[in-house]
Protein backbone atom coordinates (compact mmCIF):
# COMPACT_ATOMS: atom_id res chain seq x y z
CA UNK A 1 0.00 0.00 0.00
CA UNK A 2 1.26 3.44 -0.89
CA UNK A 3 1.90 5.71 2.05
CA UNK A 4 -0.05 8.89 1.53
CA UNK A 5 1.38 11.65 3.67
CA UNK A 6 -0.78 14.43 2.40
CA UNK A 7 -4.53 14.44 2.51
CA UNK A 8 -6.19 14.87 -0.80
CA UNK A 9 -8.40 17.88 -0.97
CA UNK A 10 -9.44 20.32 -3.62
CA UNK A 11 -9.95 24.02 -3.12
CA UNK A 12 -13.09 23.56 -1.06
CA UNK A 13 -13.04 26.72 1.06
CA UNK A 14 -9.30 26.19 1.35
CA UNK A 15 -8.74 29.57 2.99
CA UNK A 16 -10.23 28.38 6.26
CA UNK A 17 -10.65 24.65 5.91
CA UNK A 18 -8.54 21.63 5.11
CA UNK A 19 -11.20 21.02 2.45
CA UNK A 20 -12.29 17.60 1.28
CA UNK A 21 -10.54 14.84 3.17
CA UNK A 22 -10.43 11.12 2.73
CA UNK A 23 -10.32 8.60 5.54
CA UNK A 24 -7.47 6.15 5.10
CA UNK A 25 -7.03 2.67 6.50
CA UNK A 26 -3.99 0.99 7.98
CA UNK A 27 -4.11 -2.77 8.31
CA UNK A 28 -1.77 -4.83 10.43
CA UNK A 29 -1.65 -7.82 12.73
CA UNK A 30 -2.87 -10.40 10.25
CA UNK A 31 -2.18 -13.99 11.31
CA UNK A 32 0.28 -15.09 12.56
CA UNK A 33 1.28 -11.59 13.72
CA UNK A 34 -1.84 -10.77 15.71
CA UNK A 35 -1.55 -7.97 18.19
CA UNK A 36 -1.15 -8.99 21.81
CA UNK A 37 -3.43 -6.88 23.98
CA UNK A 38 -2.62 -5.72 27.50
CA UNK A 39 -4.77 -8.50 28.99
CA UNK A 40 -3.01 -11.18 26.94
CA UNK A 41 -5.79 -11.62 24.37
CA UNK A 42 -4.88 -11.62 20.70
CA UNK A 43 -6.48 -9.38 18.11
CA UNK A 44 -5.90 -9.45 14.39
CA UNK A 45 -6.05 -8.47 11.71
CA UNK A 46 -6.49 -4.90 12.93
CA UNK A 47 -7.64 -1.95 10.86
CA UNK A 48 -7.13 1.64 11.97
CA UNK A 49 -9.09 4.38 10.23
CA UNK A 50 -7.18 7.63 10.13
CA UNK A 51 -7.12 11.02 8.51
CA UNK A 52 -4.23 13.41 7.98
CA UNK A 53 -4.20 17.14 7.33
CA UNK A 54 -1.27 19.25 6.22
CA UNK A 55 2.10 18.01 5.02
CA UNK A 56 4.80 16.07 6.81
CA UNK A 57 7.98 18.15 6.62
CA UNK A 58 11.36 16.91 5.49
CA UNK A 59 12.66 16.40 9.04
CA UNK A 60 9.44 14.53 9.88
CA UNK A 61 9.13 16.44 13.13
CA UNK A 62 5.97 18.49 12.64
CA UNK A 63 3.34 15.86 13.39
CA UNK A 64 0.55 16.57 15.84
CA UNK A 65 -1.25 13.42 16.90
CA UNK A 66 -4.85 14.08 17.91
CA UNK A 67 -6.79 11.63 20.08
CA UNK A 68 -10.58 11.77 19.87
CA UNK A 69 -13.09 11.46 22.69
CA UNK A 70 -15.53 8.61 23.48
CA UNK A 71 -17.92 9.05 20.55
CA UNK A 72 -15.43 10.73 18.22
CA UNK A 73 -13.73 9.42 15.12
CA UNK A 74 -10.82 9.94 12.75
CA UNK A 75 -12.68 12.65 10.88
CA UNK A 76 -11.40 15.59 12.91
CA UNK A 77 -11.41 18.31 10.26
CA UNK A 78 -12.63 19.18 6.80
CA UNK A 79 -15.45 17.59 4.83
CA UNK A 80 -15.81 14.03 3.65
CA UNK A 81 -17.47 15.17 0.44
CA UNK A 82 -19.05 18.24 -1.01
CA UNK A 83 -22.52 17.37 0.26
CA UNK A 84 -21.20 17.15 3.83
CA UNK A 85 -23.05 19.71 5.95
CA UNK A 86 -20.86 19.54 9.03
CA UNK A 87 -17.07 19.49 9.11
CA UNK A 88 -15.00 17.12 11.29
CA UNK A 89 -15.38 17.28 15.06
CA UNK A 90 -12.43 19.63 15.72
CA UNK A 91 -12.58 21.75 12.59
CA UNK A 92 -12.50 24.87 14.78
CA UNK A 93 -8.95 23.96 15.83
CA UNK A 94 -7.48 22.16 12.81
CA UNK A 95 -6.88 23.94 9.50
CA UNK A 96 -4.96 26.73 7.82
CA UNK A 97 -4.11 29.51 10.32
CA UNK A 98 -5.98 27.69 13.08
CA UNK A 99 -4.12 26.57 16.24
CA UNK A 100 -3.25 23.20 14.69
CA UNK A 101 -2.16 25.07 11.62
CA UNK A 102 -2.06 22.75 8.63
CA UNK A 103 0.33 25.17 6.90
CA UNK A 104 2.89 24.32 9.59
CA UNK A 105 1.88 20.99 11.05
CA UNK A 106 1.02 17.52 9.85
CA UNK A 107 -2.07 16.60 11.84
CA UNK A 108 -2.98 12.96 12.30
CA UNK A 109 -6.11 11.53 13.91
CA UNK A 110 -7.02 7.84 14.12
CA UNK A 111 -10.16 6.10 15.31
CA UNK A 112 -9.53 3.95 18.40
CA UNK A 113 -9.75 0.18 18.30
CA UNK A 114 -12.98 -1.03 19.83
CA UNK A 115 -14.70 1.80 17.99
CA UNK A 116 -17.16 1.68 15.14
CA UNK A 117 -15.86 4.38 12.82
CA UNK A 118 -13.67 2.33 10.54
CA UNK A 119 -11.26 0.83 13.06
CA UNK A 120 -11.58 -2.76 14.22
CA UNK A 121 -14.20 -3.13 16.92
CA UNK A 122 -17.01 -5.42 18.08
CA UNK A 123 -19.06 -4.62 14.96
CA UNK A 124 -16.20 -5.71 12.67
CA UNK A 125 -16.17 -9.14 11.08
CA UNK A 126 -14.37 -11.75 13.14
CA UNK A 127 -12.24 -13.70 10.64
CA UNK A 128 -12.65 -16.85 12.77
CA UNK A 129 -16.46 -16.90 12.50
CA UNK A 130 -17.06 -14.59 9.51
CA UNK A 131 -19.68 -12.87 11.62
CA UNK A 132 -19.48 -9.67 13.65
CA UNK A 133 -17.34 -10.12 16.76
CA UNK A 134 -19.99 -9.02 19.23
CA UNK A 135 -18.80 -10.10 22.66
CA UNK A 136 -16.08 -12.27 21.12
CA UNK A 137 -14.17 -9.02 20.70
CA UNK A 138 -11.45 -8.97 23.36
CA UNK A 139 -11.62 -6.33 26.09
CA UNK A 140 -9.13 -3.67 25.08
CA UNK A 141 -7.53 -0.99 27.23
CA UNK A 142 -6.59 2.64 26.75
CA UNK A 143 -2.99 1.41 26.53
CA UNK A 144 -4.01 -0.91 23.68
CA UNK A 145 -5.64 2.03 21.89
CA UNK A 146 -2.38 3.97 22.25
CA UNK A 147 -0.20 1.04 21.17
CA UNK A 148 -2.14 0.56 17.93
CA UNK A 149 -1.63 4.23 17.10
CA UNK A 150 2.09 3.82 17.74
CA UNK A 151 2.03 1.09 15.11
CA UNK A 152 0.36 3.53 12.72
CA UNK A 153 3.19 6.00 13.31
CA UNK A 154 5.76 3.29 12.58
CA UNK A 155 3.93 2.47 9.36
CA UNK A 156 3.97 6.16 8.40
CA UNK A 157 7.68 6.21 9.31
CA UNK A 158 7.20 9.00 11.85
CA UNK A 159 9.61 8.71 14.77
CA UNK A 160 9.13 12.10 16.42
CA UNK A 161 5.96 13.96 17.29
CA UNK A 162 5.72 17.69 17.69
CA UNK A 163 2.78 17.38 20.04
CA UNK A 164 0.05 15.02 21.11
CA UNK A 165 -3.33 16.34 22.10
CA UNK A 166 -6.56 14.90 23.41
CA UNK A 167 -9.67 15.94 25.28
CA UNK A 168 -11.69 13.80 27.69
CA UNK A 169 -10.96 10.16 26.73
CA UNK A 170 -8.48 11.57 24.22
CA UNK A 171 -6.68 13.20 27.14
CA UNK A 172 -6.36 9.80 28.78
CA UNK A 173 -4.79 8.43 25.61
CA UNK A 174 -2.41 11.39 25.55
CA UNK A 175 -1.51 10.82 29.19
CA UNK A 176 -0.93 7.11 28.58
CA UNK A 177 1.15 8.02 25.51
CA UNK A 178 3.63 10.20 27.41
CA UNK A 179 4.08 7.39 29.93
CA UNK A 180 4.30 4.55 27.35
CA UNK A 181 6.38 6.50 24.82
CA UNK A 182 8.05 9.30 26.77
CA UNK A 183 10.76 10.06 24.21
CA UNK A 184 8.61 10.62 21.18
CA UNK A 185 6.68 13.85 21.67
CA UNK A 186 7.94 17.36 22.45
CA UNK A 187 4.63 18.47 23.89
CA UNK A 188 1.40 17.07 25.29
CA UNK A 189 -1.96 18.79 25.69
CA UNK A 190 -4.13 17.06 28.26
CA UNK A 191 -7.58 18.58 28.07
CA UNK A 192 -10.61 18.06 30.34
CA UNK A 193 -9.28 14.71 31.44
CA UNK A 194 -8.28 12.60 34.43
CA UNK A 195 -5.49 10.21 35.44
CA UNK A 196 -8.24 7.72 36.30
CA UNK A 197 -12.03 7.89 36.59
CA UNK A 198 -13.62 8.86 39.86
CA UNK A 199 -16.58 6.92 41.25
CA UNK A 200 -18.90 9.57 39.79
CA UNK A 201 -17.55 9.12 36.27
CA UNK A 202 -17.73 5.35 36.58
CA UNK A 203 -21.27 5.75 37.91
CA UNK A 204 -22.53 7.57 34.83
CA UNK A 205 -20.84 5.10 32.48
CA UNK A 206 -22.25 2.20 34.52
CA UNK A 207 -25.79 3.53 34.09
CA UNK A 208 -25.14 3.85 30.37
CA UNK A 209 -23.86 0.31 30.09
CA UNK A 210 -26.73 -0.99 32.19
CA UNK A 211 -29.24 0.75 29.89
CA UNK A 212 -27.71 -1.08 26.92
CA UNK A 213 -27.41 -4.54 28.43
CA UNK A 214 -30.94 -4.28 29.86
CA UNK A 215 -32.32 -3.68 26.39
CA UNK A 216 -33.68 -7.08 25.30
CA UNK A 217 -32.49 -6.38 21.77
CA UNK A 218 -28.92 -6.31 23.01
CA UNK A 219 -29.02 -10.12 23.14
CA UNK A 220 -25.59 -10.50 24.75
CA UNK A 221 -24.06 -8.37 22.04
CA UNK A 222 -25.35 -10.53 19.21
CA UNK A 223 -27.75 -8.18 17.49
CA UNK A 224 -26.15 -7.28 14.18
CA UNK A 225 -28.58 -9.36 12.15
CA UNK A 226 -31.68 -8.28 14.04
CA UNK A 227 -33.12 -5.39 15.99
CA UNK A 228 -30.46 -3.29 17.65
CA UNK A 229 -30.54 -2.17 21.30
CA UNK A 230 -31.52 1.32 20.24
CA UNK A 231 -33.48 2.23 23.37
CA UNK A 232 -30.59 1.23 25.61
CA UNK A 233 -27.98 3.05 23.56
CA UNK A 234 -30.08 6.19 23.27
CA UNK A 235 -30.65 6.30 27.04
CA UNK A 236 -26.91 5.83 27.56
CA UNK A 237 -26.29 8.78 25.26
CA UNK A 238 -28.92 10.92 26.98
CA UNK A 239 -27.18 10.39 30.32
CA UNK A 240 -23.79 11.03 28.80
CA UNK A 241 -24.99 14.17 27.08
CA UNK A 242 -26.22 15.68 30.35
CA UNK A 243 -22.79 15.13 31.88
CA UNK A 244 -21.08 16.93 28.99
CA UNK A 245 -22.92 20.22 29.46
CA UNK A 246 -22.89 22.52 32.45
CA UNK A 247 -25.84 23.06 34.73
CA UNK A 248 -25.87 26.73 33.76
CA UNK A 249 -25.71 26.13 30.01
CA UNK A 250 -28.49 23.55 29.94
CA UNK A 251 -30.72 25.75 32.09
CA UNK A 252 -30.02 28.81 29.97
CA UNK A 253 -30.91 26.86 26.84
CA UNK A 254 -34.09 25.19 28.07
CA UNK A 255 -35.06 26.46 31.49
CA UNK A 256 -38.35 24.91 32.54
CA UNK A 257 -39.82 25.36 29.09
CA UNK A 258 -42.59 23.04 28.05
CA UNK A 259 -42.41 21.52 24.61
CA UNK A 260 -45.81 22.57 23.23
CA UNK A 261 -45.27 20.72 19.98
CA UNK A 262 -44.73 17.46 21.77
CA UNK A 263 -47.84 17.90 23.86
CA UNK A 264 -49.91 18.54 20.74
CA UNK A 265 -48.40 15.42 19.11
CA UNK A 266 -49.07 13.28 22.13
CA UNK A 267 -52.80 13.68 21.71
CA UNK A 268 -52.70 12.57 18.13
CA UNK A 269 -51.99 9.07 17.02
CA UNK A 270 -48.36 8.07 16.95
CA UNK A 271 -46.94 6.70 13.77
CA UNK A 272 -44.13 4.17 13.78
CA UNK A 273 -41.46 6.82 13.40
CA UNK A 274 -42.45 8.62 16.55
CA UNK A 275 -41.34 6.62 19.54
CA UNK A 276 -43.35 8.57 22.09
CA UNK A 277 -44.86 6.17 24.53
CA UNK A 278 -48.64 6.48 24.44
CA UNK A 279 -50.77 5.03 27.17
CA UNK A 280 -54.57 4.99 27.43
CA UNK A 281 -54.83 7.14 30.58
CA UNK A 282 -54.74 10.93 30.64
CA UNK A 283 -51.26 11.20 32.18
CA UNK A 284 -48.30 11.74 29.86
CA UNK A 285 -44.84 11.09 31.25
CA UNK A 286 -42.87 11.44 28.05
CA UNK A 287 -40.86 14.49 27.17
CA UNK A 288 -43.14 17.35 28.01
CA UNK A 289 -40.14 19.47 28.98
CA UNK A 290 -38.03 20.90 26.19
CA UNK A 291 -34.86 19.62 27.79
CA UNK A 292 -36.35 16.11 27.73
CA UNK A 293 -37.19 16.17 24.05
CA UNK A 294 -33.78 17.66 23.28
CA UNK A 295 -32.09 14.75 25.04
CA UNK A 296 -34.39 12.27 23.33
CA UNK A 297 -33.38 13.77 20.01
CA UNK A 298 -29.69 13.50 21.00
CA UNK A 299 -30.18 9.85 21.91
CA UNK A 300 -32.02 9.04 18.71
CA UNK A 301 -29.46 10.65 16.46
CA UNK A 302 -26.67 8.89 18.32
CA UNK A 303 -28.03 5.41 17.55
CA UNK A 304 -27.68 6.15 13.85
CA UNK A 305 -23.96 6.73 14.18
CA UNK A 306 -22.75 4.57 17.03
CA UNK A 307 -22.64 0.89 17.89
CA UNK A 308 -23.93 -0.21 21.31
CA UNK A 309 -21.18 -2.79 21.80
CA UNK A 310 -18.51 -0.20 21.01
CA UNK A 311 -20.11 2.01 23.66
CA UNK A 312 -19.78 -0.83 26.17
CA UNK A 313 -16.19 -1.68 25.27
CA UNK A 314 -14.91 1.89 25.16
CA UNK A 315 -16.62 3.10 28.35
CA UNK A 316 -15.30 -0.01 30.12
CA UNK A 317 -11.78 0.74 28.87
CA UNK A 318 -11.85 4.31 30.18
CA UNK A 319 -13.42 3.25 33.48
CA UNK A 320 -10.66 0.65 33.90
CA UNK A 321 -7.98 3.18 32.93
CA UNK A 322 -5.52 4.24 35.60
CA UNK A 323 -2.30 5.66 34.21
CA UNK A 324 -0.57 4.90 37.51
CA UNK A 325 -1.36 1.17 37.46
CA UNK A 326 1.88 -0.74 37.68
CA UNK A 327 3.54 2.23 39.39
CA UNK A 328 3.78 3.24 43.05
CA UNK A 329 1.59 6.28 42.42
CA UNK A 330 0.73 8.89 39.80
CA UNK A 331 3.93 10.89 40.37
CA UNK A 332 5.94 7.70 39.92
CA UNK A 333 4.12 6.94 36.65
CA UNK A 334 4.73 10.45 35.35
CA UNK A 335 8.40 10.44 36.36
CA UNK A 336 9.08 9.04 32.89
CA UNK A 337 7.50 12.01 31.13
CA UNK A 338 9.78 14.15 28.98
CA UNK A 339 7.18 16.15 27.06
CA UNK A 340 6.35 19.69 28.05
CA UNK A 341 2.78 19.44 29.32
CA UNK A 342 -0.24 21.68 29.02
CA UNK A 343 -3.09 20.63 31.28
CA UNK A 344 -6.45 22.34 30.82
CA UNK A 345 -9.65 21.97 32.81
CA UNK A 346 -12.83 23.97 32.32
CA UNK A 347 -14.44 26.02 35.05
CA UNK A 348 -17.93 24.55 34.56
CA UNK A 349 -16.91 20.96 33.79
CA UNK A 350 -18.42 18.88 36.58
CA UNK A 351 -17.69 15.55 34.90
CA UNK A 352 -13.90 16.05 34.80
CA UNK A 353 -13.51 18.79 37.40
CA UNK A 354 -10.36 20.85 37.99
CA UNK A 355 -9.43 18.64 40.97
CA UNK A 356 -8.64 15.79 38.59
CA UNK A 357 -6.56 17.95 36.27
CA UNK A 358 -4.74 19.24 39.34
CA UNK A 359 -3.76 15.69 40.27
CA UNK A 360 -1.92 15.51 36.96
CA UNK A 361 -0.41 18.98 37.48
CA UNK A 362 0.75 18.04 40.98
CA UNK A 363 2.39 14.83 39.74
CA UNK A 364 4.14 16.73 36.94
CA UNK A 365 5.36 19.39 39.40
CA UNK A 366 6.70 16.72 41.76
CA UNK A 367 8.80 15.49 38.86
CA UNK A 368 9.95 18.99 37.96
CA UNK A 369 8.41 18.72 34.47
CA UNK A 370 7.74 22.00 32.70
CA UNK A 371 3.99 22.38 33.03
CA UNK A 372 1.33 24.84 32.03
CA UNK A 373 -2.12 24.74 33.56
CA UNK A 374 -5.29 26.74 33.49
CA UNK A 375 -8.79 26.16 34.74
CA UNK A 376 -10.24 27.86 31.68
CA UNK A 377 -13.32 30.02 32.23
CA UNK A 378 -16.09 28.73 29.99
CA UNK A 379 -19.82 28.34 30.50
CA UNK A 380 -19.97 25.20 28.33
CA UNK A 381 -19.03 22.42 30.76
CA UNK A 382 -17.07 19.35 29.73
CA UNK A 383 -17.63 19.88 26.00
CA UNK A 384 -16.02 23.35 26.17
CA UNK A 385 -12.94 22.11 24.30
CA UNK A 386 -15.10 21.43 21.23
CA UNK A 387 -16.49 24.97 21.18
CA UNK A 388 -15.03 27.53 18.76
CA UNK A 389 -13.57 29.97 21.31
CA UNK A 390 -11.01 32.66 20.41
CA UNK A 391 -9.38 32.70 23.86
CA UNK A 392 -9.02 28.93 23.82
CA UNK A 393 -7.47 29.07 20.36
CA UNK A 394 -4.98 31.67 21.59
CA UNK A 395 -3.71 29.52 24.47
CA UNK A 396 -3.47 26.48 22.18
CA UNK A 397 -1.44 28.52 19.69
CA UNK A 398 0.74 29.97 22.46
CA UNK A 399 1.58 26.55 23.84
CA UNK A 400 2.36 25.10 20.40
CA UNK A 401 4.58 28.10 19.59
CA UNK A 402 6.48 27.55 22.84
CA UNK A 403 7.41 24.04 21.68
CA UNK A 404 9.54 25.45 18.87
CA UNK A 405 11.91 27.00 21.39
CA UNK B 1 11.96 50.06 34.67
CA UNK B 2 14.02 49.69 37.80
CA UNK B 3 12.66 46.21 38.52
CA UNK B 4 13.97 44.87 35.20
CA UNK B 5 17.31 46.52 35.85
CA UNK B 6 17.68 44.75 39.19
CA UNK B 7 16.37 41.38 37.99
CA UNK B 8 18.50 41.38 34.85
CA UNK B 9 21.51 42.16 36.97
CA UNK B 10 20.86 39.44 39.54
CA UNK B 11 19.54 36.55 37.45
CA UNK B 12 22.13 34.38 35.70
CA UNK B 13 21.87 33.63 32.02
CA UNK B 14 20.03 30.40 31.01
CA UNK B 15 18.90 29.77 34.57
CA UNK B 16 15.64 28.14 35.60
CA UNK B 17 13.32 30.76 37.03
CA UNK B 18 9.91 30.64 38.73
CA UNK B 19 8.05 33.92 39.10
CA UNK B 20 5.28 33.92 41.70
CA UNK B 21 2.28 36.09 40.94
CA UNK B 22 3.62 36.41 37.42
CA UNK B 23 0.43 37.99 36.05
CA UNK B 24 0.49 38.14 32.27
CA UNK B 25 4.17 37.23 32.28
CA UNK B 26 5.83 40.64 31.99
CA UNK B 27 8.86 39.70 34.09
CA UNK B 28 9.14 36.24 32.54
CA UNK B 29 9.18 37.71 29.04
CA UNK B 30 11.80 40.29 29.97
CA UNK B 31 14.10 37.69 31.54
CA UNK B 32 13.52 35.30 28.66
CA UNK B 33 14.53 37.95 26.14
CA UNK B 34 17.47 39.35 28.06
CA UNK B 35 18.77 36.36 30.01
CA UNK B 36 17.46 33.40 27.99
CA UNK B 37 15.97 31.84 31.12
CA UNK B 38 13.81 28.73 31.33
CA UNK B 39 10.74 30.55 32.51
CA UNK B 40 7.92 29.28 34.70
CA UNK B 41 5.20 31.26 36.40
CA UNK B 42 2.40 30.90 38.90
CA UNK B 43 -0.62 33.15 39.14
CA UNK B 44 -4.16 32.92 40.45
CA UNK B 45 -5.86 35.07 37.81
CA UNK B 46 -7.22 32.94 34.95
CA UNK B 47 -7.36 35.84 32.53
CA UNK B 48 -3.75 36.85 33.10
CA UNK B 49 -2.58 33.23 33.06
CA UNK B 50 -4.25 32.73 29.67
CA UNK B 51 -2.58 35.91 28.36
CA UNK B 52 0.79 34.55 29.48
CA UNK B 53 0.11 31.11 27.95
CA UNK B 54 -0.93 32.80 24.70
CA UNK B 55 2.54 34.39 24.67
CA UNK B 56 4.08 30.93 24.88
CA UNK B 57 5.00 31.06 28.56
CA UNK B 58 4.81 28.07 30.91
CA UNK B 59 2.47 29.30 33.60
CA UNK B 60 0.44 27.37 36.12
CA UNK B 61 -2.81 28.82 37.40
CA UNK B 62 -2.51 28.38 41.13
CA UNK B 63 -2.34 29.97 44.54
CA UNK B 64 1.02 31.05 45.99
CA UNK B 65 -0.41 30.36 49.44
CA UNK B 66 -1.18 26.72 48.65
CA UNK B 67 0.59 25.48 45.57
CA UNK B 68 4.32 25.82 46.24
CA UNK B 69 4.73 22.57 48.11
CA UNK B 70 4.59 20.14 45.14
CA UNK B 71 7.83 21.03 43.40
CA UNK B 72 10.96 19.22 44.59
CA UNK B 73 13.58 21.13 46.61
CA UNK B 74 15.77 23.46 44.53
CA UNK B 75 13.62 22.83 41.45
CA UNK B 76 14.54 26.33 40.26
CA UNK B 77 17.69 28.43 40.20
CA UNK B 78 15.68 31.50 41.13
CA UNK B 79 12.27 32.00 42.66
CA UNK B 80 11.05 35.57 42.31
CA UNK B 81 8.29 37.29 44.29
CA UNK B 82 8.03 40.85 42.99
CA UNK B 83 5.76 43.13 44.99
CA UNK B 84 3.56 40.34 46.34
CA UNK B 85 4.92 39.33 49.74
CA UNK B 86 2.56 41.84 51.33
CA UNK B 87 -0.47 40.07 49.84
CA UNK B 88 0.52 36.56 50.96
CA UNK B 89 -1.65 34.95 53.63
CA UNK B 90 1.39 33.81 55.60
CA UNK B 91 4.55 35.45 54.22
CA UNK B 92 6.72 33.57 56.72
CA UNK B 93 5.56 30.15 55.50
CA UNK B 94 5.65 31.09 51.83
CA UNK B 95 9.09 32.73 51.99
CA UNK B 96 10.48 29.62 53.67
CA UNK B 97 8.92 27.50 50.90
CA UNK B 98 10.48 29.78 48.30
CA UNK B 99 13.90 29.40 49.91
CA UNK B 100 13.48 25.60 49.81
CA UNK B 101 12.38 25.73 46.16
CA UNK B 102 14.99 28.05 44.67
CA UNK B 103 18.76 28.10 44.72
CA UNK B 104 18.32 31.83 45.15
CA UNK B 105 15.23 33.85 45.97
CA UNK B 106 14.48 37.40 44.93
CA UNK B 107 11.97 39.28 47.04
CA UNK B 108 10.90 42.85 46.44
CA UNK B 109 8.40 44.91 48.41
CA UNK B 110 7.28 48.45 49.20
CA UNK B 111 9.04 49.71 52.31
CA UNK B 112 6.42 50.85 54.80
CA UNK B 113 9.03 52.89 56.69
CA UNK B 114 9.72 55.10 53.66
CA UNK B 115 9.94 58.71 54.94
CA UNK B 116 7.02 59.92 52.80
CA UNK B 117 4.83 57.25 54.38
CA UNK B 118 6.09 58.16 57.87
CA UNK B 119 5.42 61.86 57.32
CA UNK B 120 2.16 61.16 55.55
CA UNK B 121 0.81 59.31 58.53
CA UNK B 122 2.25 61.79 60.97
CA UNK B 123 0.66 64.80 59.34
CA UNK B 124 -2.52 63.46 57.70
CA UNK B 125 -3.45 60.91 60.36
CA UNK B 126 -4.66 58.59 57.60
CA UNK B 127 -3.45 55.30 56.16
CA UNK B 128 -0.73 56.16 53.67
CA UNK B 129 -1.27 56.08 49.92
CA UNK B 130 1.39 56.33 47.24
CA UNK B 131 2.31 55.11 43.78
CA UNK B 132 3.41 51.77 45.17
CA UNK B 133 0.58 51.60 47.73
CA UNK B 134 -2.35 53.06 45.80
CA UNK B 135 -5.25 51.39 47.65
CA UNK B 136 -7.72 52.53 50.30
CA UNK B 137 -7.58 50.81 53.68
CA UNK B 138 -10.80 48.94 52.94
CA UNK B 139 -9.92 47.50 49.54
CA UNK B 140 -6.19 46.94 49.71
CA UNK B 141 -4.86 43.46 48.95
CA UNK B 142 -1.79 44.42 51.01
CA UNK B 143 -2.52 42.65 54.26
CA UNK B 144 1.05 42.32 55.54
CA UNK B 145 2.84 45.63 55.19
CA UNK B 146 6.37 45.66 56.54
CA UNK B 147 9.65 47.53 56.46
CA UNK B 148 13.19 46.86 55.34
CA UNK B 149 14.20 46.58 58.98
CA UNK B 150 11.39 44.06 59.62
CA UNK B 151 12.49 41.97 56.67
CA UNK B 152 16.14 41.93 57.68
CA UNK B 153 15.18 40.85 61.21
CA UNK B 154 13.00 38.11 59.74
CA UNK B 155 15.94 36.85 57.67
CA UNK B 156 18.18 36.70 60.74
CA UNK B 157 15.51 34.86 62.74
CA UNK B 158 14.93 32.32 59.94
CA UNK B 159 18.67 31.98 59.19
CA UNK B 160 18.17 33.29 55.68
CA UNK B 161 21.27 34.78 54.06
CA UNK B 162 20.97 38.13 52.31
CA UNK B 163 23.34 38.20 49.32
CA UNK B 164 22.37 41.41 47.63
CA UNK B 165 20.07 44.35 48.23
CA UNK B 166 18.89 47.21 46.05
CA UNK B 167 16.59 50.14 46.67
CA UNK B 168 14.61 52.72 44.81
CA UNK B 169 13.48 56.04 46.20
CA UNK B 170 10.91 58.54 45.01
CA UNK B 171 10.38 58.44 41.25
CA UNK B 172 11.93 54.95 41.18
CA UNK B 173 15.42 56.42 41.15
CA UNK B 174 18.15 54.21 42.44
CA UNK B 175 18.89 54.93 46.09
CA UNK B 176 22.37 54.32 47.46
CA UNK B 177 22.22 51.42 49.89
CA UNK B 178 24.29 53.15 52.50
CA UNK B 179 22.05 56.12 53.15
CA UNK B 180 19.58 54.72 55.71
CA UNK B 181 17.48 52.69 53.25
CA UNK B 182 14.75 52.06 55.80
CA UNK B 183 14.09 55.81 55.71
CA UNK B 184 14.86 56.82 52.13
CA UNK B 185 13.93 53.74 50.09
CA UNK B 186 10.38 53.45 48.77
CA UNK B 187 10.93 50.00 47.33
CA UNK B 188 13.41 47.25 48.26
CA UNK B 189 14.91 44.23 46.47
CA UNK B 190 16.65 41.36 48.23
CA UNK B 191 18.54 38.38 46.85
CA UNK B 192 18.45 35.72 49.54
CA UNK B 193 18.92 32.01 50.05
Amino acid sequence: MEIIKESKFDNFDSEKSVGIVKTQYFNFGGPPDEMMLENGAKLGPVTLAYETYGTLNQDKDNTILVFHALSGDAHAAGFSDKSDKKPGWWDSMIGPDKPFDTKKYFVLCANVIGGCKGSTGPSSINPATRRQYGLDFPLMSVKDMVDTQKKLLEYLEIEKLFCIVGGSMGGMLALQWIVSYPDISKGAMLIATAPSHSAQEIAFNSIGRYAIISDLNWNCGDYYNGNRPETGLSIARMIGHVTYISEGAIHKKFGRNINEEHNADAHESNNGENKNIKCPGPADFTNEFEVGSYLKYQGESFIKRFDANSYLYITKAIDDFDVSSGYANLADALSRVKAKCFVISFSTDWLYPAEQALKIVKALKINGIETTYTNFESPFGHDAFLIDDERLKKIFTGFLNSLWQ
Amino acid sequence: MRKFEVLNEWVDIKSKVLVLGCGNGEILKELKNKKDIRASGLDLDENKVCEAISEGLSVIQGDINRDLSDWPGKAFDYVIAHDIVQIMTRPDITIKQMVALGGKVIISFPNFAYFMIRFGMLFSGRMPKSNVLPYEWYNTPNIHLFTIKDFKEFCIKEKITIHKEAYTGAGKRKTPEKIIPNFFAEFAYFLIS
